[in-house]
């Protein structure tokens, strides 16, 4: 029968033992994530009178805002080779992926507080839930974009059967980033609130509503190469340098932050509870 | 850990801050320090103390403990420790086999998800196949006897319900050692007989039990041993009644810090000291002979009944009494009454003492004892036994002599 040990040591003493059952949680978490997720899909528009229409309103908003300050002239943006609300809108796309990929770790966490301090639930399933939300959120922002495509009769590239990979990328990042946040997120409301700020000024800094300048802040931003390659291979053009290079940092990224939290999980439990 | 035990602690320390904003910055040095690959010192920083304290007992299969103990004593962290949500600072637990936990009432529950969708999740936790799922989610249902609200959201569940499906869930899931935290306060009479039978059948095929309960019935019903904790530490560990017997005693010890306050003139005659002894044995026992003594100084004489009474520690109820309304012709200074009680009625614990000398003509007061001032402490003792027991947990206060037919 095997024996379970557990002492004020750091995990990390025992990196076999560690690494095993980090995976031997991961790899319950895909069942109960789904369960998750399913019930949570299907409970979380009861108490709204527009339902699902509330995963696209805020795209929606936000592009039409912006095509219609571009079309006044209220500030200057460059022309775009395709249609500009099309390159708006699949710049909110990406965009909508990323910041949603960030929030999700700390959000599912915090809610589902009492459970975390009193189940053995694997933080993974709970984190991995919001991922399959965030996915879900796209997938039906897609649509739209399908249907304003056809609209603007704005041919797309054979590159266009890559979108999934930009698209996972972006969440990739958005969520290595966030889940780094979460061990002292949990802890203290002011990163919560941070993030949201700091996606605020992210969002000026990121080609979403103008055309990638040449060089630049824009240009060190790590969104800027995912985003502008997503969109390069919808709708074609050139796509940017660095792609890789930022999915491989994220993939790390990732890994860090979730074995980070891991080491975190007790202590947080222990504060939390 | 002996060979055949499936839990094992050793001198388990975990330390606690009261104070939110220290308490999170420590979680923010605990985390870092996790990094480190030597131990962090069992050390208390400013604001901590020890939930729980240099805590070892072991627990073989088939056999069951009672944690008992007061309000904030650590029961839960001993429990959440064991369950693994908690990280030790001091000390080891060792577990042989699967544990399964039942903390505060199914608040492990998501409430968004029907009662069907949380067994699923706890089946998947456990790593069961689809198949054993549905079998185990036919059993669980069957038991907690919810058919009908399975499918409904847990959060639209009364906490009996909750309950029930959490205790079906856990107990189901067939674990090797069972953790249950006061979850059988909550749902009806017959649904404790069942998980209480349930749970000796648990035991039976070899299963672990730990259970931290305050209801008597269910501690001495399931556990043969307990381990009483105050303030993070074992105070006495031995059979479960003799742990109960002990947490009783100490509950009535708890309110000794009275002070003796001397008692005021308001007549000719003052009580200066009520004594109890017992004749039979060497302690005051229900059923023995009591001997109850004032003493008075007087100074003039005076014509006098004299009388006492006996009260709940706290000095609430009174429980019994006895006054002689026959003259005493009292003189001048110092002197005693007494009496004795045959066959004292009153069951173990502690009790005040307080008496009374007044004018025979008038009845009025001439002389009281622990009226105003503290009264004399009377304490019973009793042994260990269950019906000892179920009488302190009724609060019952005294016995009556009966011949039954």
């Amino acid at each position: 029968m095997s024996e379970i040990v557990y002492t004020s040591e750091s995990e990390l003493r025992y990196p076999r033992r560690f690494l095993a059952e980090a995976f031997a949680d991961l790899r319950h978490a895909p069942g109960v994530a789904w369960r998750l997720f399913r019930s949570h899909a299907q409970a979380r528009h009861r108490r709204t009178a527009l339902g699902y229409l509330w995963l696209l309103l805020p795209t929606l908003a936000t592009t039409l805002i912006w095509v219609y300050v571009q079309s006044r002239r209220i500030i200057a943006i460059e022309t775009t080779a395709i249609p500009y609300p099309i390159y708006v809108l699949t710049g909110m796309i990406c965009w909508q992926v990323f910041v949603d990929a960030l929030n999700a770790p700390l959000q599912q966490l915090t809610a589902a507080r009492q459970t975390i301090t009193r189940s053995r639930v694997p933080h993974e399933a709970l984190i991995l839930a919001g991922v399959f939300d965030v996915l879900l959120n796209c997938a039906v922002r897609l649509l739209v974009l399908a249907a304003a495509l056809i609209a603007f009769q704005v041919p797309v590239a054979a590159t266009a059967l890559l979108l999934p990979v930009g698209l996972g990328a972006l969440a990739m990042l958005g969520f290595a980033l966030g889940l780094l946040a979460v061990p002292l997120g949990m802890l203290y409301d002011d990163v919560s609130r941070a993030l949201l700020m700091i996606a605020t000024f992210w969002f000026f800094l990121t080609p979403v509503i103008y055309p990638t300048p040449a060089a630049g802040i824009v240009r060190l931003n790590p969104v800027t190469p995912l985003l502008d390659t997503t969109r390069s291979w919808l709708l074609g053009g050139t796509t940017a340098n660095g792609f890789a290079a930022v999915t491989f940092f994220a993939i790390a990224t990732l890994i860090v932050a979730w074995l980070f939290h891991r080491l975190a999980r007790p202590h947080l439990v222990a504060r939390l509870g | 850990m002996t060979n055949d035990a499936v839990l094992a602690v050793s001198h388990l320390s975990k330390k606690y801050c009261r104070e939110l904003r220290r308490a999170l910055w420590y979680g923010v040095v605990d985390t870092a320090r996790e990094l480190l690959p030597s131990a962090s010192p069992l050390t208390l920083r400013a604001g901590e103390f020890l939930a729980l304290d240099d805590v070892s007992f072991e627990v073989r299969a088939g056999e069951s403990l009672a944690i008992v103990g007061a309000n904030g004593a650590g029961k839960s962290t001993l429990l959440r420790v064991l369950y693994g949500l908690l990280k030790p600072d001091g000390g080891e637990v060792r577990l042989r086999g699967r544990v399964e936990a039942l903390i505060e009432l199914g608040t492990g529950f998501n409430p968004l998800l029907t009662g069907r969708e949380n067994v699923g999740v706890g089946a998947a936790l456990y790593g069961l196949t689809r198949r054993e799922t549905d079998a185990l989610l036919d059993e669980v249902v069957d038991f907690a006897e919810i058919s009908d609200a399975i499918d409904a959201p847990v959060q639209s569940y009364s906490s009996g319900m909750k309950a029930r499906l959490a205790y079906a869930l856990a107990a189901h899931l067939k674990p090797d050692i069972l953790l249950v935290d006061e979850v059988l306060a909550v749902g009806d009479a017959a649904f404790q007989r069942k998980c209480v039978s349930h749970m000796h059948a648990y035991l039976e095929r070899g299963g672990a039990l730990l259970l931290v309960s305050h209801n008597t019935y269910q501690i001495q019903s399931l556990c043969r041993r307990g381990i009483l904790l105050d303030r993070g530490r074992i105070t006495f560990s031995g059979t479960a009644i003799e742990t109960l017997n002990h947490m009783f005693e100490r509950r009535l010890g708890a309110d000794d810090a009275m002070t003796r306050i001397a008692a005021p003139a308001i007549g000719p005659i003052v009580i200066t000291d009520v004594l109890a002894e017992p004749l039979q044995s060497d302690e005051v026992r229900n059923g023995e002979p009591l001997r109850i003594t004032i003493r008075y100084r007087a100074d003039e004489p005076v014509d006098a009944a004299w009388g006492f009474s006996i009260w709940t520690a706290d000095q609430w109820v009174c429980v019994c009494g006895a006054s002689d309304l026959r003259r005493r012709s009292l003189a001048a200074g110092d002197g005693e009454l007494t009496c004795v009680v045959p066959r004292l009625p009153l069951v173990g614990g502690r009790y005040s003492l307080r008496a009374a000398i007044q004018d025979f003509e008038t009845k009025q007061p001439l002389a009281l004892y622990g009226w105003h001032d503290a009264a004399a402490t009377l304490d019973v003792r009793t042994d260990a036994t269950l019906l000892a027991n179920a009488q302190m947990q009724l609060n019952q206060l005294v016995t009556v002599e009966v011949e039954w037919s």
